[in-house]
C-alpha cells in the first residue's frame, strides 16, 4: 500500500512537470508553421501566438497524430481550422484520425467531387463530431484576433461553377490554396498546384517568406516566373523517402537551388518548423 | 506432467490433425460462396483497404474490401463473394459484407457489447492522451494495436519489444488477480475466483482472441481453478492443456507464428530460465528476456528474418515499467467507463513513464542494429532445438 502511495505521488510529480514544461513551452507567443513528416503527402500545422491551431491536410496515414502531439500541449484537444485542399487520400486519410481524437470547430474544402469511400467516411466522421462546414472560395478570410490571417486565393467561385462536377483528374487543379499573414510574415501553401493555377494567382500574394512547394515538388508545379514573383527565403517540399512518382523532380530542385532558395524536404530532415513573431522567423 | 496423458493427448492430437487435413475443404477458382461468421480479428486498414481474416468450415479466408461500411472486431456479418486461390492463400476481393444484427442471437449479443466497451477504451484512451503514448498504452493494456502509427511499430520491432503491446500472460495474471483481490473483500473466496475467471474470459475476447491471449487465458483459468478446488497445480501442465486445447480446436494454429511464438518463449521462460539461478528485480526480466529469446530465436528468424542486437538491453531498460502501466492504466480504464474525468487523470498518470519508454524505443528503432537473414536452413532449426533439449537433460540429470 505504501509502495503504491508512492509509485503514484511519483508520477503525479512528474505528470506535473511535464505540465509546466509545456505552458512555458507553448506559451512563446509566437507563430509555429509546421510542415509536418507524414511520407508521401502533405499535413501543414499551425499554432497561432494565442494557442489557436489550423490544420491544413491530413497525410496519407495517421501519423499526422504523433506531428500534433509534437506541436500541441497535451491539454489542447480542439483544432480551430481544419482545411482539406482536395479529396485525395494522400491529404484526406489523416484528416479522419485527427476528428476521432480532437473537436475540430470549422471545417473548410474545395467544391469538388468527393466521391471515393474515404472522402464520404470523412463527411460521415464530420457530421458526427458536429463540426461546421463551408467551401472555399478566392477572397475567403479567417481572421483569428492574434494578428494571424488565413486567406483562401483558389479556386474562384467562377472557375468552381465551370467546373462544377469536377472529375478526379481535376481534382489537383481545384486544390485550394491558402495564403497566411502574420504581420509582415507571409506563408504559401501551394497544395497540389501546377504551374497555371500558381500563374494565376502568383500577383496576389506579393513576396513571401514560406512557400510550401506544389504538388511534392513534382515537375509540374513551378517555374522560374512564378518563383520570380513570390521570391520566397525558404521552401518546403513535403514528400516521402523512395515514393514511386519520383517527387520531388530534379528540374524543381534545381530551378530552387538555382534561385538561391533555402530548400528543406520532409524525407530528409523530417517535420520542418518555422518560428516567427510576425517580423523575423527562423527555422526550429 | 504425467508422460503417459502427455503421449495419450499427442495421440489424439495427431488423430485431429489427420481429421482435419482430410476434410479440408478445396475452393475452386472464382467459387462463389456465401457465408455467415464473426469477425474475430480486428480488420487492418492497408493502403484505402480493410483486411481481415474470416473463417468459413475450418478454412482462413484473407478478404480484402473497401473502407466502407466499416467494419469492427466484433461485428457478426453475412458475406457473399468468390473465392481467389492465391499461392496457399485463400482470398476474397470485394465481397458483399452485410453487418447482421440479431438482438436473439446470445453470441452476437455479447460480442456486440464487447466491442462497445472496447470502442469506448480506444476514444477513452485516445482522447485523453497524445498519439503515440495512447496506443503504446492501450498496447501494453488489452493488446490493442489498430491505432498506432506505423513508423512506431517498425520502432518496436526493431528495437526488439514489439512483444509488450501483445497482451498475454502478465496481463492475465493482473487482471485474474486483480479481480480475486477486489472482490475477496466481501465475497466468498470461490465466488470471487469464479468471477477472476469471467474476467479473464471478457478480458481475452476483449483483447482480441490473439492466440498469445487465448494461450495465456487458458492456462490463467486453470491455475485460479485449482484454487478452487484447492489443488496446487503446475504451470507446465497449463501450458501443455492449453496447447492441446488450442490445436484441438484449431489445427490451423500450428502455423500461426503468434501461437508458435507464445508457446515457446512460455516453455523457455519454464524450462531455461531457472538453469540461471534465482534472481531479483531487473536481473530476473533480463534473464526472463533471455530465457524467452532463447526459445523463440529461431521462430523469428524464420518468420522475420531479423533479430535486434539491442533486444536484452532494450527489453531491461523498458519491462520495468510495464506492470506499473498496466496496473494504473488497467484502473484508469476501468473507473473511465463510469467516470470519464477520474479515469482521464489516472491515464495521464502514465504519461511521464510513456514518455521514457518511447524515448528508449525511439532512440534504439533509430540506431538499428538488426541483423537479417534471407533463409533460415531447416537444419539449424532442428539442431539448434535439439541442442537446448539435450543441455536441459544434461543439466537435469545433475540436479
Amino acid at each position: 500500500m505504501k509502495k503504491t502511495f508512492l509509485t503514484v505521488s511519483i508520477l503525479l510529480f512528474l505528470f506535473g512537470c511535464i505540465l509546466i514544461y509545456q505552458n512555458i513551452t507553448y506559451n512563446d507567443k509566437k507563430l509555429h508553421v509546421v510542415i509536418c513528416d507524414v511520407g508521401q503527402g502533405d499535413a501543414i500545422f499551425m499554432r497561432t501566438p494565442d494557442g489557436s491551431d489550423i490544420l491544413i491536410d491530413g497525410g496519407p496515414n495517421n501519423s499526422v497524430l504523433s506531428c500534433l502531439s509534437r506541436h500541441m500541449p497535451i491539454w489542447d484537444k480542439t483544432i480551430e481550422v481544419m482545411i482539406m485542399t482536395h479529396p485525395h487520400a494522400d491529404h484526406l486519410t489523416g484528416l479522419i484520425d485527427v476528428l476521432k481524437r480532437y473537436r475540430v470547430l470549422m471545417f473548410g474544402t474545395g467544391k469538388n467531387g468527393c466521391s471515393t469511400d474515404l472522402c464520404k467516411k470523412l463527411i460521415e466522421q464530420l457530421k458526427q463530431n458536429g463540426t461546421a462546414q463551408k467551401y472555399l472560395y478566392q477572397g475567403d478570410r479567417f481572421a483569428i484576433k492574434d494578428g494571424i490571417a488565413l486567406e483562401t486565393l483558389c479556386p474562384t467561385q467562377e472557375w468552381v461553377s465551370q467546373h462544377l462536377v469536377a472529375k478526379s483528374s481535376d481534382e489537383n487543379g481545384s486544390s485550394v490554396i491558402e495564403l497566411l499573414t502574420y504581420k509582415k510574415f507571409k506563408a504559401l501553401f501551394a497544395a497540389d498546384a501546377q504551374a497555371s493555377d500558381m500563374e494565376k494567382i502568383d500577383m496576389l500574394t506579393g513576396i513571401i517568406d514560406l512557400l510550401k512547394v506544389p504538388h511534392h515538388g513534382s515537375k509540374t508545379g513551378l517555374n522560374s516566373d512564378i518563383l520570380d514573383i513570390l521570391n520566397p527565403n525558404i521552401a518546403a517540399i513535403s514528400v516521402g523517402a523512395k515514393n514511386r512518382y519520383g517527387h520531388p523532380a530534379s528540374f524543381t530542385l534545381e530551378l530552387l537551388k538555382s534561385l538561391n532558395i533555402k530548400t528543406l524536404r520532409t524525407d530528409q530532415v523530417g517535420d520542418i518548423e518555422i518560428v516567427s513573431d510576425g517580423n523575423n522567423w527562423r527555422v526550429k | 506432467m504425467n508422460s503417459k496423458l502427455l503421449v495419450i493427448l499427442l495421440i489424439i492430437l495427431s488423430f485431429r490433425l489427420y481429421y482435419f487435413s482430410q476434410n479440408q475443404i478445396h475452393f475452386a477458382n472464382g467459387q462463389q460462396i456465401s457465408f455467415e461468421t464473426a469477425i474475430l480479428s480486428q480488420p487492418q486498414t492497408i493502403g484505402g483497404r480493410q483486411v481481415f481474416t474470416a473463417n468459413y468450415k475450418n478454412q482462413k479466408i484473407q478478404i480484402s474490401t473497401g473502407l466502407l461500411p466499416e467494419i469492427n472486431y466484433g461485428d457478426y456479418t453475412l458475406i457473399v463473394g468468390k473465392i481467389s486461390n492465391q499461392k496457399n492463400k485463400v482470398l476474397m476481393y470485394f465481397p458483399k459484407i452485410e453487418t447482421i444484427n440479431n438482438p436473439a442471437n446470445i453470441l452476437q449479443t455479447s460480442l456486440k457489447g464487447v466491442n462497445i466497451v472496447r470502442q469506448k477504451l480506444i476514444a477513452l484512451f485516445s482522447k485523453t492522451l497524445p498519439s503515440p503514448s495512447s496506443s503504446l498504452l492501450l498496447g501494453i493494456i488489452f493488446g490493442i494495436k489498430e491505432q498506432m502509427p506505423k513508423s512506431f511499430t517498425d520502432n518496436l520491432r526493431t528495437s526488439g519489444v514489439f512483444h509488450v503491446i501483445a497482451a498475454s500472460g502478465m496481463n492475465v495474471t493482473l487482471v485474474g488477480g486483480f479481480i480475486s483481490i477486489a472482490f475477496a473483500y466481501f465475497l466468498k473466496r470461490q465466488i470471487a475466483i469464479g468471477l477472476s475467471i469471467l474476467g479473464i474470459v471478457f478480458y481475452a475476447i476483449l483483447a482480441g482472441a490473439e492466440a498469445s491471449i487465448v494461450r495465456a487465458s487458458i492456462m490463467g483459468i486453470l491455475v485460479f481453478s485449482a484454487q478452487i478446488l484447492g489443488r496446487q497445480t503446475l504451470a507446465i501442465n497449463g501450458l501443455s492443456l492449453a496447447g492441446f486445447v488450442m490445436l484441438f480446436i484449431d489445427p490451423t494454429l500450428i502455423s500461426d507464428v503468434g501461437f508458435q511464438l507464445s508457446f515457446a518463449a512460455t516453455l523457455g521462460i519454464l524450462y531455461l530460465k531457472p538453469l540461471f539461478g534465482n534472481k531479483e528485480g531487473i536481473a530476473s526480466e533480463v534473464l526472463t528476456t533471455v530465457a524467452a529469446q532463447t526459445a523463440t530465436l529461431p521462430i523469428l528468424l524464420a518468420n522475420f528474418g531479423t533479430y535486434s542486437v539491442y533486444s536484452i538491453l532494450v527489453n531491461g531498460l523498458v519491462l520495468w515499467t510495464v506492470p506499473i502501466l498496466m496496473m494504473v492504466g488497467g484502473v484508469g480504464a476501468i473507473i473511465g467507463l463510469i467516470l470519464p474525468q477520474l479515469g482521464q487523470l489516472l491515464i495521464y498518470l502514465c504519461y511521464p513513464l510513456l514518455l521514457y519508454f518511447e524515448g528508449i524505443v525511439n532512440f534504439f528503432g533509430k540506431i538499428g542494429g538488426v541483423i537479417s537473414i534471407k533463409a533460415l536452413p531447416w537444419e539449424f532449426i532442428a539442431g539448434y532445438y535439439c541442442l537446448l533439449v539435450s543441455i536441459l537433460i544434461i543439466s537435469h540429470k545433475e540436479v
